[in-house]
């Protein structure tokens, strides 16, 4: 996975340069719905009104058919994500290991729920199925890293580590 | 047909007909909650498990899914079935709230029919409910997810009827409700389709109020009476009072196959609204108090009878009705050429495009006029020219999406505005012709026609006259197709491809709009379609139809029945003596000698010159109404005496010296005839309103107190004696009318072949748009989706819903002069001016504003004068 750029959540009128383009590509391609929201929630990082409405003009499609779309795979969010992207392994394998206590520590450090995004616009927590390095539980992921053997212990540093980088940008 | 066992009946069914129909159309039950006959299968509720053996193998399908097969046999309650069926109701409902005391859908509930035909407990399952709050976010529809049951007929209806999708499935697995996007207000046509197919109680209609049970309802089908489609619809009243209207369930009755639009379902309110007049009203020192019946008649026929004394009967102008019915139009006419003894007698419809009855009429006896709506579902090209279908007619629109989906049919839109058409289609090809050139573009598709040999040339010019004149016509430099690309702004290739498609084989429907007939230029344009439509048919077999499409209820009906001063009923000439004599022998009454005297210029004109000392005005406001304003206004100032009868105090009313309290459509009997000539019922479903009664009784009890015998009882009477009369509605007879309806033009056909077709080569026509400095934008107007005229204005939840008329404003303009949604407008013309709040819209093209005639409250005709309309827009506070 690329950088993600930081996300303003000011107020301010944004750009639909990007989603326009994209949708020139996929200009009169039937099916096209799914990869269109993926590369805007890519280059967005998340599917906000302004994108849709301009996807739903421009593909002769409703804003309440695409968003139906949207909220039926968890993979699009309606919602800015934080900088940060944590995603907790619940698979089998890492659920034997203890992933839910890992994930606990996540809510409590970070005081915010699964799927939700912290108030500083920081971090966004997420649980995800089996990642395929079983061998590593319980593992998680912050931004595309990933992090195998966590402790409950080793959260706070992570994040840490993390969150100062992020400042730095 | 299909021949198939079912329950151990033997029925036969056309072929790809499912399981699911058959047994219904042939009144055997299945349970099944989502499947429903015209929208797409879904097959999401699982109820409709049938046993289906075939070749000796017995098989458990979903009836809703399985097409019928020759031979199959089908059971549709073996014990697998039935344990099958209850189990998925037991899920169903273990989610359900079950608070039928408080659901308006409890007695005509689908859920609650299937519980009660399967016998169902208390179920295995511990409930869960996702209780949540009830939707209100517009007033007419409100949304409990907590009863719905997932079935997508709303969300079906809401994207392949309307053409809108402004709902779908929100979220997944447990949390899944039916909504918008990111949850904003329901922002739709608010067709009421999602009620009308919802099988439970989720959506409801708000309008009915918890007023009433389904079952305490008295359920009259009848006609709308908004557009010219001419809806059946259900009146749904208690009491005497109309508690809601729903669509005809049978979807064989009517032309609209249960769909209705906003002011059909929920513009119903006016009937029962407190501002009804309830007594006869006449006029005192400038105010007008409540009389008896006796005294306000007894006045009119004295003031009437004292005018025809001193100045004779053409000094009395009749208004006829676009929105009364047939019998009351007949009546009219009668009374006024009869009894009042003028012909300065017209419509409003007539006044705004003098040439279309002739226009129609001509399409009519060439054969090319279309005889149903219902075909323009079988159309493979429908061709809109300067029809605004969204706003004005929407249940048409509902048909053309239908001819999409099961034909792919090809739709051109050609008008000047960028009119709205929600559907499917990804090939709508969009002719936005700059107003003016509306003629050139039709000419230059004839040209592309003839050039390309798209049909048979020879055909044509053995089956035709004049089509040499045509063919020399086209070969000027005028009709030159780079040259008129350029003037309408149309691209070359949208010009050619428009052409090709209409040419094409398969059905071709046409429909010609208001924006078309209401043009200075209409007459001329429609001469050009009608040509283009002949070449077409001569040279390939007959497939281009054309529709007008007439704007009220009965706006054909009121020209049909002679309330214009051109012709006695049936368009039969009034200056032919001989039509006088026949007309004279029917009523057998001596029409007066002074007859047609002053039968010139429109009846305000001869107003203004005092020519006319008194109106007579039938169900129509021709204050807001009648284009011109200004001239409007200054006939009725000065005439002497003005008998008004309507239902409400509209603003004509308010100059009257006698108001006449009169009955709505669903207090009468009668007939309409709707924009394809269809001569459909009206069932009367409550009694008269305060004092009110029938049009037609009015006039009838005014022709006795003036001293003539208007002998009929009910309004049958008058349909009989139409049937005589009127010889387009020859043979018509109210009781075979039941609710198919009498079909004028086709029962023409049958009688008589059509005329040879004779190419009108229209002498060339300068536009008549003047640029104009001082008034830089032209004032366009139309129809409007939520309102009409009188009727909607008096029904609360459409006011509600549309409040407000907006002046339409193209963004590039509205950039430029700094305005945005929501600012003041002020917009002035030669002739007046008015105050509006602005709407930026791509809708409207540059250098033109667009305001809606339909808000009857806001006086555009103050604007106007004849012809295009200038005016300059500037912001004010
Ligand atoms: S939707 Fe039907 S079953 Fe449900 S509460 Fe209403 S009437 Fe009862
Ligand atoms: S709201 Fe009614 S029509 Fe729509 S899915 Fe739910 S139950 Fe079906
Ligand atoms: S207004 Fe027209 S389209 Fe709407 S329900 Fe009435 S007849 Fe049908
Ligand atoms: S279960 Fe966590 S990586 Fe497989
Ligand atoms: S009616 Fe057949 S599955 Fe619902």
């Amino acid at each position: 996975m690329g950088k993600r750029k930081k996300q303003t959540v000011t107020e301010e009128a944004i750009d639909l340069s990007k989603a326009e383009e994209i949708l020139d590509k996929y200009e009169g391609v039937q099916g096209a719905l799914i990869p269109v929201l993926q590369k805007i929630q890519y280059e967005y990082g998340y599917l906000q009104e302004e994108t849709v409405n301009l996807v739903a003009e421009r593909m002769e499609i409703s804003a309440s058919e695409i968003i139906g779309v949207a909220t039926f795979y968890s993979q699009f969010r309606l919602e800015p994500r934080g900088v940060h992207m944590v995603k907790v392994c619940c698979g089998t394998a890492c659920h034997v290991k203890g992933a839910n206590k890992i994930t606990q520590e996540f809510t409590n450090k970070l005081n915010v729920a699964v799927g939700s995004t912290t108030e500083d616009n920081m971090f966004t927590l997420e649980e995800v199925a089996c990642l395929g390095a079983c061998s590593l539980a319980p593992i998680i992921t912050i931004d595309g890293n990933v992090h195998g053997n966590m402790a409950p212990g080793g959260v706070g540093n992570i994040i840490q580590e993390t969150g100062d980088h992020g400042k730095s940008k | 047909m299909i021949n198939i066992t079912i329950d151990n009946k033997i029925v036969s069914v056309p072929k790809g007909t499912n399981i699911f129909k058959a047994a219904k159309d042939n009144g055997i039950y299945i349970p099944g909650l989502c499947y429903h006959p015209k929208l797409t299968q879904y097959g999401g509720c699982r109820l409709c498990m049938v046993e289906v053996t075939e070749r000796g193998r017995a098989r458990h399908r979903f009836s809703c899914a399985q097409p019928v097969a020759e031979g199959m046999i089908v059971k549709t309650k073996t014990p697998e079935t039935q344990k099958y069926t209850k189990s998925v109701m037991e899920y169903l409902l273990a989610h359900h709230p079950l608070d039928c005391p408080t659901c308006d859908k409890s007695g005509e509930c689908g859920l609650q029919e299937v519980t009660h035909d399967l016998k169902l407990q208390t179920g295995r399952f511990k409930s869960v409910r996702l209780d949540q709050p009830m939707k209100r976010d517009n007033p007419l529809l409100e949304y409990n997810s907590n009863r719905c049951i997932l079935c997508s007929r709303c969300v079906k209806v809401c994207k392949e009827i309307a053409g809108v999708a402004a709902i779908d499935y929100q979220h997944r697995g447990f949390k899944t409700v039916i909504g918008t996007a990111f949850d904003k207000p329901l922002d739709c046509s608010f067709c009421g389709g999602c009620v009308s197919v919802c099988p439970t109680g989720s959506w409801q209609d708000r309008t009915l109020k918890f007023r009433a049970r389904p079952w305490e309802l008295k359920k009259t089908p009848t006609i709308c009476s908004y557009c010219a489609i001419g809806c059946s619809l259900v009146v749904n009243s208690k009491n005497n009072e109309v508690m809601r209207i729903t669509a005809e369930e049978n979807l064989e009755l009517g032309v609209n196959e249960g769909n209705l639009c906003v002011k059909g379902k929920f513009g119903h309110e006016f009937i029962n609204s407190d501002k009804r007049i309830q007594t006869p009203l006449i006029k005192k020192n400038g105010k007008l108090r409540p009389a008896s019946w006796e005294d306000a008649l007894e006045h009119i026929a004295k003031k009437f009878s004292k005018i025809i004394n001193d100045h004779g009967g053409s000094a009395i102008g009749g208004i006829g009705s676009e929105k009364c019915t047939n019998e009351d139009n007949y009546l009219f006419q009668k009374f006024c050429r009869a009894v009042l003894g003028t012909n300065n007698i017209d419509n409003i419809s007539n006044m705004k495009s003098p040439s279309l009855n002739r226009l129609i009429n001509n399409a009519v006896v060439y054969g090319m006029a279309s005889t149903s709506l219902e075909g323009i579902e079988n159309a493979d090209t429908v061709f809109f020219v300067g029809a605004d279908i969204s706003e004005a007619h929407p249940v048409l629109g509902s048909m053309v999406r239908k001819a999409i989906r099961f034909n792919k049919a090809k739709v051109i839109i050609a008008n000047t505005r960028n009119v709205e058409f929600g559907s499917e289609a990804r090939n709508l090809l969009r002719l936005n012709y700059k107003l003016g050139t509306q003629t050139a573009l039709i000419n230059a598709m004839i040209k592309v026609v003839v050039d390309e040999k798209l049909v048979d040339l020879k055909k044509v010019a053995d089956k035709t006259e004049n089509f040499n004149e045509l063919c020399s016509s086209l070969n000027t430099s005028e009709i030159d197709i780079k040259k008129i690309s350029g003037t309408t702004n149309i691209p070359e290739d949208s010009i050619r491809a428009a052409a090709s498609s209409i040419a094409k084989a398969g059905n071709c429907y046409v429909i010609c709009g208001k924006d078309i007939q209401e043009d200075p230029s209409g007459e001329e344009t429609i001469e050009a379609l009608m040509n283009l439509c002949a070449l077409i048919n001569k040279g390939d077999n007959d497939k281009v139809s054309i529709v007008f499409s007439r704007e009220n209820n009965n706006s054909q009906g009121v020209n049909d029945m002679g309330v214009v001063p051109g012709f006695l009923p049936g368009y039969l000439d009034i200056e032919d003596q001989e039509n006088r004599d026949a007309i004279e022998e029917l009523w057998d009454v001596k029409l007066s000698a002074d007859l047609l005297a002053n039968n010139s210029g429109d009846i305000f004109d001869l107003a203004v010159k005092k020519k006319i000392k008194a109106f007579y005005v039938m169900g129509e406001n021709p204050i807001v109404n009648y284009p011109n304003g200004k001239k409007v206004n200054e006939a009725f100032k000065k005439a002497e005496f003005v008998v008004v009868q309507d239902s409400f105090l509209t603003e004509t009313a308010q100059l009257a010296d006698v108001v006449l309290p009169s009955s709505t459509y669903v207090e009468k009997g009668g007939t309409f005839t709707n924009m394809v000539m269809t001569v459909q019922r009206l069932h009367k479903a409550i009694s008269q309103v305060g004092d009110s009664k029938p049009d037609w009784q009015i006039i009838c009890n005014l022709a006795e107190k003036m001293g003539h015998e208007f002998e009929y009882t009910t309004s049958k009477d008058i349909v009989d004696e139409i049937g005589v009369s009127v010889p387009i509605y020859e043979g018509i007879e109210v009781n075979r009318l039941r609710r198919k309806g009498f079909h004028w033009i086709l029962s023409l056909y049958y009688k008589t072949k059509a005329a040879v077709y004779r190419f009108e080569v229209a002498s060339k026509k300068t536009n008549a748009i003047t640029s104009n400095k001082k008034y830089p934008f032209i004032l366009l107007t139309g129809s409007s989706l939520r309102h009409q005229g009188t009727y909607s204005r008096n029904s609360e939840s459409l006011i509600s819903l549309a409040s407000e008329c907006f002046v339409e404003i193209n963004r590039k303009d509205a950039k430029k002069a700094d305005i945005v949604n929501g600012d003041n407008i002020k917009i002035e013309s030669a002739q007046g001016k008015l105050k509006l709040k602005a709407k930026t819209t791509g809708r409207v093209p540059e250098g033109a504003v667009f305001i809606s005639e339909n808000y009857e409250w806001v006086p555009v005709n103050t604007l106007r004068g004849n012809g295009y309309t200038n005016v300059k827009i500037s912001k004010t506070k």
